[in-house]
């Protein structure tokens, strides 16, 4: 096979895992529940618990924005991180395996599709957070915001086509993983709150989890000094950045490890191992 | 004897994929996670005039949240694990133990993890600053209200069960729904009063809006709503009371029709997911 076609096979499995992870998201309405409406919910109690405090009211949009990502974060581990260990419970891992494309393009197809669905179902976190809950916000650059989106969406799939390989290698634990990766990722990202309250904590958490650099970038993008950032805009674009070449090159190598360990035990691919 | 061998099986299902040290880090994490975002968002804003007190009341109901979400959710999952992933609900259905006392018996589980967690998150508040008179707790009326929250807890566990039973495929959302709808509408985080009118409305029609209500008033001397501040302590207790009945025979009725229907329309051992 020639790299050309190479390339071509590998672009067409990314639409293809694309379309699937769009499609079968549509066909699926019961997710838009616990996808986007319930951070939404969660979002909107904080919100109210800012207000209850006669907090200023940047602090609400701080956590409107907060809210808006979580879902993202959501569909990293559950849509991404726990795909592969779907697939293994419903027999078609091993089909993955013998297929003649690049897996990095089918976790890539996979990362496409999540984000445009994503996306769109972020806009019920838009609607309660600033048309409902009319939490404030300014005029901001939409050029500067789209960047730092890209870059963040970047840095964040990477991280959850990770975390579909070593899922994958910790079992029935994929789940559990899944679920305490939750609360204390949003804490350590300072998803309701700025990250600078965190101190050297949240400096040294931002280092790892793309989740609290981004939503942190976002928010000193759209709400400029009210945001109390941890760092400059900028600084914090390039970070992600590095985090996002660092995130996809380790998916890759533990992907092949992955790869290599279903060949030679032949266990990781079946159903109930 | 029953109730005891479904709450030993829930406890070898729920646990034997780690050692219980590894077991109980993992089931702590999502409570002890919760109650850090609420500090994180306390200290951001604790120098402009928020107020400790205030900020104590909407922890110590978020700690005892965790009842509601454990319990409540846990015995809507025990159905979708049952039936999706072990296959076996059809066998416990025709087994003689019965559906509702098996639910009963997991639930047991549920009920000592929450408590495990409650005090955990109640000591991490008390490290950082929520405390309380344990002289000025009333006692009383504390053991009055603490057990009818809990029986509020595990009756609406049994109607998101019977809702389970009758969801095969958005059993999940449904559960997780509930209760992040109890955690908005039950003013957890908030006082009902900053609810839209009709929501607030809804919200006493909840018994754990009393519960949460009676908790802080009779652990920390004073409530956070100012619609509900005006009742006496009695009269609180009654509502909490009344609500919770309410719930019991809504409940009672609503698991057994929801079961029947799901015996009727096939949905017992109706696998959607894996």
């Amino acid at each position: 096979m020639t790299a050309a076609s190479r390339i071509a096979l590998d672009l067409r499995a990314l639409r293809a895992r694309a379309y699937v992870r769009i499609v079968g998201s549509i066909r699926e309405p019961a997710w838009v529940v616990s996808d986007a409406v319930l951070p939404a919910f969660a979002m909107a109690a904080f919100v109210l618990l800012y207000r209850a405090l006669g907090a200023p009211r940047s602090y609400e949009t701080v956590a409107v924005i907060g809210g808006i990502l979580s879902t993202y974060w959501l569909n990293v581990l559950w849509g991404m991180g726990a795909q592969l260990y779907w697939e293994k419970q419903q027999g078609q891992l091993a089909l993955y395996f013998a297929a003649p494309c690049s897996r990095m393009s089918i976790l890539a197809g996979m990362a496409l599709g999540s984000i445009l669905i994503v996306t769109v179902r972020s806009v019920i976190g838009i609607v309660i957070g600033f048309l409902v809950l009319r939490v404030p916000i300014g005029a901001f650059d939409p050029g500067a915001l789209a960047l730092v989106f890209v870059v963040t969406m970047a840095a964040l799939y990477s991280l959850g086509m990770l975390f579909s390989s070593l899922f994958l290698l910790y079992g029935r634990e994929a789940w559990h993983l899944c679920n305490a990766m939750v609360e204390p990722v949003y804490f350590l990202s300072g998803m309701y709150f700025p990250l600078r309250t965190l101190g050297a904590l949240g400096a040294v958490a931002a280092g790892i989890i793309p989740l609290g650099l981004g939503t942190d970038a976002m928010r000193q993008v759209l709400i400029g000094e009210a945001a109390r950032g941890l760092l400059p805009v900028r600084t914090e674009v390039a970070l992600l950045a590095g985090l996002a070449v660092v995130l996809f090159v380790s998916a890759r190598g533990a992907l092949a490890y992955i790869e290599r360990l279903s060949k030679h035990e032949g266990r990781l691919t079946q159903r109930w191992q | 004897m029953s109730l005891r061998a479904a709450a030993t099986l829930g406890w070898r299902i729920e646990s034997n994929w780690a050692d219980p040290l590894v077991f109980v880090v993992y089931a702590l994490l999502r409570p002890v996670g919760q109650a850090l975002i609420l500090s994180g968002m306390y200290w951001a804003v604790a120098g402009q005039g928020a107020s400790p007190e205030r900020f104590a009341a909407f922890y110590l109901a978020n700690a005892f949240h965790e009842y509601v979400v454990r319990v409540l959710i846990g015995m809507g999952w025990v159905v979708v694990e049952e039936r999706e992933e072990y296959e076996t609900l059809r066998n416990v259905c025709v087994s003689p133990i019965g559906l509702p006392r098996y639910l009963a018996g997991r639930s047991l589980v549920k009920f000592a993890l929450a408590t495990t967690s409650v005090v955990i998150v109640l000591g991490i508040g008390w490290a950082i600053g929520v405390r309380w008179d344990f002289g000025a707790v009333r006692w009383g009326w504390l053991a009055l209200a603490l057990p009818l929250g809990l029986a509020a807890t595990l009756f609406a566990g049994f109607l998101v069960a019977g809702l389970a039973l009758m969801m095969p495929r958005a059993a999940i959302s449904a559960n997780e729904g509930i209760a992040i709808g109890l955690y908005l509408l039950c003013g957890v985080i908030f006082p009902v009063d900053l609810l839209p009118r009709g929501l607030q409305e809804l919200s006493l029609v909840l018994p754990f809006t009393w519960w949460y209500e009676a908790l802080r008033r009779f652990i920390l001397g004073a409530g956070a709503s100012e619609r509900l501040g005006t009742l006496s302590d009695g009269s609180l207790v009654l509502a909490l009371a009344v609500t919770t009945a309410l719930l019991g025979v809504v409940s009672r009725w609503g698991f057994r029709a929801l079961e029947r229907s799901a015996r009727r329309s096939g949905r017992i051992d109706q696998a959607t997911l894996f």
